[in-house]
């Protein structure tokens, strides 16, 4: 018994712990279907992608945490690995120029989601929707459909490069990001302001916080943290296109809600998010591993994110 | 007599229909203006308009009469084209008759419906994230049924589609009549007083005797028919399928009918979500007869589709914004039922 109740408290009350359980057993099952897949570049992929989620999925965590949701992260992505190969051109020493455009505009969008969602009122999901729309628009109108240019060959090396051929070079950004991240969430005055306004957001402004300007600041931070993803990005790809990372939008918010946080608000937590990427960077590497279709995995998505939802987030009944 | 005028006036600026309306009125001078009046009063002209944008307006009337209810489904457009897919490849690929696979097809789009509604209804899942990720589920089935557009309709399909009657009436308005007449019915029975009881509080709903969640799925059900009928518009004015189409008109429709001052739950008529759609189908019309205009007077101007598509999106979003003016301009019933439908909205999209 209490072995027993002991799984069900870890299953109930440790997400995280829980998304890595889920993880190892999803990628457990790709090795048995396919031992071929069991090599050291596969994990060295994993790692980078899970990187590359997880910076995405920072400023996504926020927003939940906040009580809101954000789809603009996939488009403020694919904007900003325009912007970044648009500025490089294959050549070095533009990193700072790249950073200061990428992040000027993922601000500019998250503003905007932020004044639009806050200020005027509108339901976040709808709001950030409609702003993702323009901005991938915005892509096409600027590069007339094909965008040119490529990553530095430096700066594709510090994400791409493998340290031992497992260790991808893109931990030294992924220790930078996480940080600040882990920071802002867990640590700075910002984050407790964060989780009380996401709380109880009538409870917080009574206790003196501006709660509006809270949950606008967590819409401008998942610009500049998606425009980052964004620049990280295309250095992993080495060249960009229109809406090339379009189903970050959606996998980030997967991998926020795998890992433990809820839409109501006011729970979750940073580490909870990276193991959620991690969930689903190895179910994507499965079903690539598998040979399955777009088609199937769209479905699989869209199921996985319908199960999360009956399991955390059913109303209550009317009748009581 | 003026006083009789006043008054009706004064009642007809109460109702919720009046922003829509307005708007409405304004776009379509403009776009009078901009395609001048002898262009724009032709037969030919509605015809086109009308049986090109019927789908669009058909989703904005399912989508209102979710809203009445406090509900609403934002995978819409990509059910469109689920029935689209359905209605070409059971012909094509299983030699159905072609009207027992359009049959077949309303059928799948009453189903997909309802599988929402029970997503929504029964499972009690924040219908914006549900019905966003259902999406998703109804795209890779769409994909997986056709791997890429192809089809055709046969030529007598699209031809009555696309025909006049009687000289002035183009056939698309008639399906369109047919929709808004059997709503007339059903707004005057006993369910169409439930749907505003259960839009505006479950609870209290509950508590005098309605079982909400049985008015909510039926509601689904009629958006359902509602939508069989605009995928089955859709592929007679396309004459084609294609698993991946109109995706975008869920939140356009969504978007229609905030602007047509629908509410979720309690307040608003069918012809609001008319209206919005309305607007949205004339302003689309007028940034291309816009652009036609400019191209043709100021030499070397090249505009392509990308940016009719930014012009259309960015009027989408900004319609959405254009919803505190027009709260702004209502009266104060507007105002609280606008205050309430935030409250919802936040509960469902957060």
């Amino acid at each position: 018994m209490g072995s027993g109740l002991r799984i069900r408290r870890f299953v109930k009350y440790n997400r995280p712990g829980m998304a890595l359980v889920i993880a190892l057993f999803l990628l457990l099952i790709t090795v048995l279907i396919n031992p071929k897949s069991l090599n050291i570049n596969t994990f060295g992929s994993i790692l980078v992608q899970t990187m590359l989620l997880s910076f995405a999925a920072a400023g996504q965590t926020m927003v939940v945490i906040s009580g809101g949701v954000d789809l603009s992260v996939g488009s403020v992505m694919s904007m900003a690995a325009v912007i970044t190969t648009g500025i490089m051109q294959g050549q070095g020493g533009r990193f700072a120029q790249v950073i200061l455009a990428t992040v000027a505009m993922g601000a500019a969008i998250g503003l905007l989601n932020g004044v639009c969602a806050v200020r005027v009122g509108l339901p976040p999901i709808v709001i950030t929707l409609a702003v993702s729309y323009v901005v991938t628009r915005l892509q096409y109108v600027f590069t007339g459909g094909m965008p040119t240019g490529v990553a530095a060959a430096l700066f594709k090396k510090t994400v791409q490069y493998r340290i031992f051929g497992l260790i991808p070079a893109a931990t030294m950004y992924a220790v930078v990001i996480w940080a600040l991240a882990f920071f802002l969430i867990h640590r700075s005055r910002f984050g407790k302001q964060l989780y009380l306004t996401g709380n109880n957001e009538s409870a917080a402004r009574l206790n003196g916080i501006n709660t509006r300007k809270i949950r606008v600041l967590t819409f401008v931070l998942s610009g500049v943290f998606s425009a980052v993803a964004g620049v990280l990005g295309a250095g992993y790809m080495g060249m960009s296109q229109c809406q090339l990372f379009d189903n970050y939008a959606y996998n980030s918010l997967v991998a926020v809600i795998v890992g433990g946080s809820l839409f109501v608000g006011g729970v979750g937590s940073y580490f909870g998010s990276i193991t959620g990427s991690l969930v689903m960077i190895v179910l994507s590497n499965g079903l690539t591993v598998l040979d399955i279709s777009q088609p199937v995995r769209n479905l699989v998505l869209g199921l996985v994110m319908v199960i999360l939802l009956t399991l955390y987030n059913r109303a209550k009944p009317i009748r009581q | 007599m003026a006083e009789a005028i006043r008054r009706r006036w004064g009642h007809f600026r109460r109702q919720p229909v009046f922003t829509g309306f307005c708007l409405f009125m304004a776009v379509l001078a403009l776009n009078i203006i901009i395609q001048t009046p002898a262009k724009f009063f032709t037969v030919s002209n509605f015809r086109i308009l009308l049986s090109k944008n019927m789908p669009l307006i058909l989703t904005c009337l399912g989508q209102s009469v979710l809203m009445m209810c406090g509900v609403l489904d934002l995978s819409t457009g990509i059910q469109l084209a689920f029935v689209n897919v359905i209605a070409i490849m059971l012909p094509q690929e299983l030699g159905v008759p072609v009207g027992l696979g359009w049959a077949c097809a309303l059928t799948g789009g009453v189903l997909i419906s309802l599988f929402c509604g029970f997503c929504i209804v029964k499972l009690r899942l924040p219908a914006l994230l549900t019905t966003f990720s259902i999406t998703y589920i109804i795209k890779g089935v769409n994909v997986l049924i056709m791997g890429e557009p192809q089809g055709k309709v046969e030529k007598i399909i699209y031809k009555t589609y696309d025909s006049v009657v009687l000289g002035f009436l183009p056939f698309a308005a008639l399906i369109l009549l047919a929709v808004l007449l059997v709503w007339q019915y059903i707004k005057r029975t006993p369910y169409g007083k439930h749907m505003y009881a259960v839009g505006n509080n479950p609870r209290n709903a509950y508590a005098v005797g309605i079982n909400p969640e049985r008015v909510q799925m039926k509601a689904f059900l009629i958006k359902g028919f509602i939508v069989g009928i605009a995928g089955l518009c859709l592929t007679a004015s396309n004459a084609s399928g294609n698993p991946l189409q109109a995706e975008e008109y869920g939140i356009r429709s969504l978007s229609a009918c905030m602007l047509g001052g629908m509410n979720f739950g309690g307040w608003g008529t069918l012809s609001c979500g008319l209206f919005g759609a309305g607007f949205l189908v004339i302003v689309q019309n007028a940034v291309y007869y816009l652009f036609n205009f400019l191209t043709k007077t100021i030499q070397g101007l090249m505009i392509n589709s990308y940016w009719q598509n930014l012009v259309s999106d960015t009027i989408i979003f900004l319609g959405l914004l254009a919803t505190i003016i027009t709260a702004k301009a209502q009266r104060e019933t507007l105002r609280q039922g606008f205050v309430k439908q935030l409250k919802r909205g936040e509960k469902y999209g957060g």
